[in-house]
C-alpha cells in the first residue's frame, strides 16, 4: 500500500452527510475528506449505503442533511463547476449503443468542452492502454461487457479529471485488462487526481488504496491505512480480516435498492 | 461536432445520430419482411385515407348541416386528441425523466440540468407525438381534397400540428414534474383520485344516453342534431388549444387566409410563450423532482395499510430465516409462516390438478411477474376496460339492435375488437418473453424441464389468461345483444380459436426473432419482430373476422343459409388459423430447440 500525500487541498469532503429512503437509512451522517491525489477505498456488505454515498457526491440525488464538495465546489450549489472536475463510472454505465466507441470519445470530450484536437490526442493514449483499437469504429451494441467497461472508464478519464469516482470497476473485466485499469488509476493518481473507489472486493482495496473506508449501515464505522484497520481490528495479513472483523456480527436490515 | 456547440446541441446530434442508424440498421433485415411492413404502413395510410375520405363525403352531403357537422366532427377529434397527447406526455415525460439511464448520465455530467430537462423534453414530445402525426395525416388529406384545397394547405397545416403537438409536450413535463415531486403524499393521492372519479361522473352525465322515439328520430332530425351539437359544444371553446388549431384549419381550407393567420398567431404565441418559460423554468423542478423519486421507498409508504403490509413481509421474511435455520419441528414446514396469496392458492390447485414442481413454478413465477409490472396489468386493463364500457353501453342501442343486420354486424365487430386487443397485448407482451427467458437461460433453460417447453408453457398460460378475458367480453356482448345460445356458442369458439392463434403467433415469432442483448421488453417489441408481429397478427384477425362474417349460418337479412357458406367460412378461418399461429409456433419450438444461447 503506497503512503498518501501530505498537506493536500482536500478534493471530497462529504459534512455530516445523510440520506433515508423512506423509513431507511442509507447515510447515516458520514464525515470525510480525501485530499488531492489520495487513492481512496470504500469497502462494504451489501446494502451498506455505498452507492448511495457515490450518488449524493456526485450530484445524482440530494442529501437530507449534510453537503458534499468537490475540488471546493458545493456539488448541488454549484453543480457545473464541480462536475467539470469530476468524473463518474457507475457499476453499469450508460452508453449510447448506436454510437461507436470513438463517437462516444468525442461525444464524451465534448460535452467537457474539450477542443477536437485535444480530445484526439489524449484518446490516441488512452485507446491502445484499453486495447480499444479493434473495436474503436464498431457499435457499442456489439461489444461485450468488459469491453463497454473500458469504453466506460477510458472516456471518463479523457477530459483530465481532477477527482474520479468509480462503482466496483472491475466487473467483468479479465485480469488483464483489470491490470491495465489499476495501473491507469493509481498512475493518475500519482500525478495528482483522486480517486474515490468502490468496491466489495478487499484485495483491490488493499493493493491499490492510500486509504480505506468501511462504511457499514449507513454509517462511516472505520477510515485509515491498512495498518491502522488491522489496529483497530486486533488482526494481521489479509485486509479481508480487519473488515471482516469490524463488521462481524452485523445482520443486514438494509434493503438492496439502497447499497 | 465541435467543442463550442451547447450541449443541447450537441445531445439532439448524437440522438439524432443514433436514430439514423438504427434505421440504417433496416437494411440487415430480410428485404421481404421489410416490404411486408412498408406495405402495411402505405397501406394504412392510403385506407384510411379512403374511409376518411368517405365518411366526410357521407357526413358532408347530410342536408342543410352537412358542413356543420364536419367542422364540429373535426373540433371533437382535435380535442379528444388534445387529450390523450397530454397523457401520453405525461406518461411518456415520467419514464423518460425519472426512469431513463440517460438522464442519469447526464445528470453527473457538467451539462446544464436545464440542457438536460430540454433534451428530455424534446425527446418525450417526439416519442408521444409520432403517432399522432400518422393518425392524423390521412385524415387532414382527405379533407383538404374533399375541400379542394390549394397546394400550400398541406405544408401549412403540417407546419401547424408541428406547433400544436408543442402544447401538450410542455404541458404533459410539467405534470410529470408535479406528478412526481408529490406523488407520495396523501393528500395529493386522495385529490387525484378525487379528481378523476370527478371527471368521470360528469363526463358520464354529460354524454349520458337519451331515449329518443321513433317519430322523433324520422320526423324530427333537426331537433337530434341540435341536441348532438349541444352535447358536442365543449371541444368549441376557444380556450381550448385544439379550437385554435381546427379553427385554423378550417379557415385555411375555406380561402380565409386572414382568420386562419390569427389563430395560427394564437397557436404560437402560446408555444413561444409557454414553450420558453417552460425550458428556461423548469430545469431547477425537474431536478428536485428526480431527487424525490430517486429517494422515496414507494409511493403509499405514508398509508397505515402499506406499513402494515411491509411490517407483515419482514416479519414473515423473518420467520422463514428463523425456520430454515432450525431445524423444522414435526408437522412444521418452512413456507409455512409465509403469507398465503392468491398465486399460492393457484399453485394448490394446479398441484392437485398434477402438474409437476417445476411447471407449477414457472406458472407462478410468470403470474407474479405480470402482476408486479405495473405496465403489464396497467394496459391491460385499460384496453380491455374499454372494451367492456363500450360492450356495456350496448344496452342503450335497444332501437338499432332490432334489427339481423346490426346485430350481425356488431357482434362481428365486437369480435374483431376482442381479437385486436389480444393481439396488441400478446405482441407487447408475450411476443418478448421468449427474448427475456434467453437472458435468464443459465436458470430456466438449464433446468431439467428443457427450453422448449418452457416456451410451450407460456403458449399455454398466455393463451388461458387471456382466454379469461376474451371470452368473457364475447359472451357478455353476446348477452347485451340477446343472442341465442347457438350463436354465442359459435363466437365463443370463434374468439377461442382467435385467442390461442394469436399468442402462437406471439410466441412463434418471439422464438423465431429472438434478441437477447436487450433487456426492456418495449425495445425488444419495437424491433423487426415485434413489428411484424403485430402486422400478422393484424392481417389474421382482418382475414378471419372477413371469413367468419361471409359465412356466417345467420343470413345478414333474416334469410335462411345453407350449409355450404358456414362451412366454408370456417374451413377457411381454420386454414388462416393453422397457417397464421400453428406453422410460426411449430418452426419457433424448432428454433428453441437448436438456438445456441
Amino acid at each position: 500500500m503506497a503512503n498518501g500525500p501530505k498537506f493536500c487541498p482536500p478534493m471530497i469532503e462529504l459534512e455530516d452527510l445523510a440520506k433515508h429512503f423512506g423509513d431507511v437509512k442509507a447515510v447515516d451522517g458520514i464525515t470525510l475528506t480525501v485530499p488531492k491525489g489520495e487513492f481512496f477505498c470504500v469497502l462494504g456488505p451489501n446494502a451498506a449505503g455505498k452507492t448511495t454515498t457515490i450518488k449524493l457526491m456526485v450530484g445524482l440525488i440530494r442529501p437530507d442533511r449534510g453537503a458534499a464538495r468537490v475540488a471546493g465546489y458545493d456539488i448541488q450549489a454549484q453543480p457545473l463547476e464541480a462536475r467539470a472536475r469530476l468524473a463518474y463510472v457507475p457499476d453499469f454505465p450508460f452508453l449510447y449503443d448506436k454510437l461507436t466507441p470513438w463517437e462516444f470519445l468525442r461525444f464524451t470530450g465534448q460535452l467537457f468542452r474539450m477542443p477536437d484536437r485535444r480530445i484526439e490526442e489524449v484518446a490516441s493514449d488512452l485507446v491502445p492502454r484499453f486495447n480499444l483499437e479493434p473495436w474503436l469504429h464498431k457499435p457499442i451494441e456489439s461489444l461485450s461487457h468488459g469491453t463497454r467497461q473500458r469504453v466506460a472508464i477510458a472516456s471518463a478519464l479523457l477530459h483530465d479529471p481532477e477527482v474520479f469516482v468509480i462503482d466496483e470497476p472491475m466487473v467483468g473485466l479479465d485480469p488483464h485488462h483489470a491490470r491495465v485499469v489499476k495501473d491507469t488509476l493509481r498512475e493518475r493518481a500519482r500525478r495528482g487526481m483522486t480517486v474515490f473507489l468502490s468496491t466489495h472486493q478487499t484485495s483491490v482495496a488493499q493493493e491499490l488504496a492510500d486509504r480505506v473506508g468501511i462504511i457499514h449501515r449507513g454509517k462511516l464505522v472505520a477510515v485509515g491505512t491498512a495498518a491502522e484497520l488491522h489496529a483497530r481490528a486486533g488482526t494481521d495479513g489479509a485486509l479481508e480480516r480487519a473488515f471482516l472483523a469490524i463488521t462481524e456480527g452485523e445482520q443486514e436490515t438494509v434493503p438492496e435498492t439502497v447499497g | 461536432m465541435n467543442a463550442t456547440e451547447s450541449p443541447l446541441g450537441l445531445l439532439v446530434r448524437v440522438n439524432a445520430l443514433s436514430a439514423w442508424r438504427r434505421v440504417l440498421g433496416l437494411r440487415q433485415q430480410s428485404r421481404l419482411l421489410v416490404a411486408v411492413i412498408g406495405g402495411f404502413l402505405v397501406g394504412y395510410l392510403a385506407f384510411a385515407f379512403l374511409l376518411f375520405r368517405l365518411g366526410l363525403a357521407f357526413i358532408g352531403r347530410f342536408p342543410g348541416l352537412g358542413s356543420l357537422l364536419v367542422e364540429r366532427l373535426l373540433f371533437l377529434l382535435f380535442a379528444f386528441l388534445f387529450g390523450l397527447l397530454l397523457l401520453s406526455n405525461l406518461v411518456i415525460c415520467y419514464t423518460n425523466f425519472f426512469r431513463n439511464r440517460e438522464t442519469a448520465f447526464l445528470i453527473t455530467a457538467p451539462v446544464p440540468i436545464s440542457a438536460v430537462f430540454q433534451w428530455k423534453c424534446i425527446e418525450s414530445t417526439l416519442l408521444a407525438s409520432w403517432a399522432f402525426l400518422f393518425l392524423i395525416a390521412p385524415l387532414l388529406a382527405a379533407y383538404g381534397q374533399l375541400n379542394r384545397v390549394p397546394w400550400h394547405f398541406y405544408p401549412a397545416t403540417l407546419g401547424l400540428v408541428l406547433l400544436f403537438v408543442v402544447l401538450p409536450g410542455i404541458g404533459g413535463a410539467a405534470l410529470a414534474i408535479f406528478v412526481a415531486r408529490w406523488l407520495d403524499r396523501r393528500a395529493f393521492q386522495i385529490a387525484a383520485v378525487t379528481g378523476v372519479a370527478v371527471v368521470l361522473a360528469l363526463l358520464a352525465f354529460h354524454l349520458r344516453p337519451e331515449p329518443a322515439s321513433d317519430e322523433v328520430l324520422e320526423a324530427r332530425v333537426q331537433s337530434v342534431i341540435d341536441r348532438l351539437l349541444v352535447n358536442t359544444g365543449f371541444a368549441q371553446s376557444p380556450l381550448l388549444p385544439s379550437y385554435w388549431l381546427s379553427a385554423c384549419v378550417l379557415n385555411l381550407a375555406e380561402g380565409a387566409v386572414k382568420a386562419a393567420g390569427f389563430y395560427a398567431l394564437v397557436l404560437l404565441s402560446h408555444v413561444l410563450f409557454l414553450g420558453r418559460l417552460a425550458l428556461i423554468g423548469l430545469g431547477g423542478p425537474f431536478y428536485g423532482a428526480a431527487n424525490t423519486v430517486q429517494s422515496r421507498a414507494s409511493a403509499f409508504s405514508r398509508w397505515g395499510w402499506w406499513q402494515r403490509l411491509e411490517a407483515r413481509n419482514l416479519s414473515t421474511a423473518a420467520e422463514i430465516r428463523r425456520l430454515w435455520l432450525a431445524p423444522a419441528g414435526p408437522g412444521e414446514s418452512c413456507g409455512a409462516a409465509a403469507h398465503f396469496g392468491p398465486v399460492d392458492r393457484l399453485d394448490r390447485v394446479l398441484r392437485w390438478a398434477g402438474l409437476a414442481t417445476d411447471v407449477r413454478a414457472l406458472v407462478a413465477k410468470d403470474l407474479r411477474v405480470f402482476w408486479r409490472d405495473t405496465t403489464q396489468w396497467g394496459q391491460t386493463v385499460l384496453l380491455f376496460g374499454l372494451l367492456a364500457v363500450y360492450i356495456l353501453n350496448l344496452r342503450h342501442f335497444t332501437r338499432q339492435l332490432d334489427s339481423a343486420f346490426w346485430i350481425g354486424l356488431v357482434s362481428y365487430l365486437n369480435l374483431a375488437a376482442c381479437a385486436l386487443n389480444v393481439a396488441t397485448i400478446t405482441t407487447r407482451f408475450v411476443f418478448p418473453q421468449f427474448s427475456l427467458e434467453g437472458r435468464r437461460v443459465w436458470l430456466v433453460g438449464l433446468a431439467p424441464l428443457g427450453l422448449v417447453r418452457v416456451v410451450l408453457l407460456k403458449f399455454w398460460l398466455a393463451g388461458a389468461t387471456s382466454l379469461c378475458l376474451t371470452l368473457g367480453l364475447t359472451l357478455m356482448s353476446g348477452h347485451l345483444l340477446g343472442l341465442e345460445w347457438q350463436r354465442q356458442l359459435y363466437f365463443g369458439v370463434a374468439v377461442t380459436v382467435m385467442t390461442f392463434t394469436l399468442n402462437a403467433i406471439a410466441v412463434g415469432l418471439g422464438a423465431i426473432h429472438p434478441n437477447f442483448r436487450e433487456t426492456n421488453p418495449s425495445k425488444i417489441v419495437s424491433g423487426f419482430g415485434g413489428t411484424f408481429c403485430l402486422v400478422l397478427s393484424f392481417f389474421y384477425i382482418l382475414a378471419s373476422v372477413i371469413a367468419l362474417a361471409m359465412g356466417s349460418p345467420w343470413g345478414w337479412r333474416g334469410e335462411e343459409t345453407g350449409p355450404v357458406k358456414p362451412m366454408v367460412g370456417w374451413a377457411v378461418f381454420v386454414l388462416l388459423s393453422v397457417l397464421s399461429g400453428w406453422v410460426p409456433l411449430r418452426i419457433g419450438l424448432r428454433r428453441v430447440a437448436t438456438t445456441e444461447l
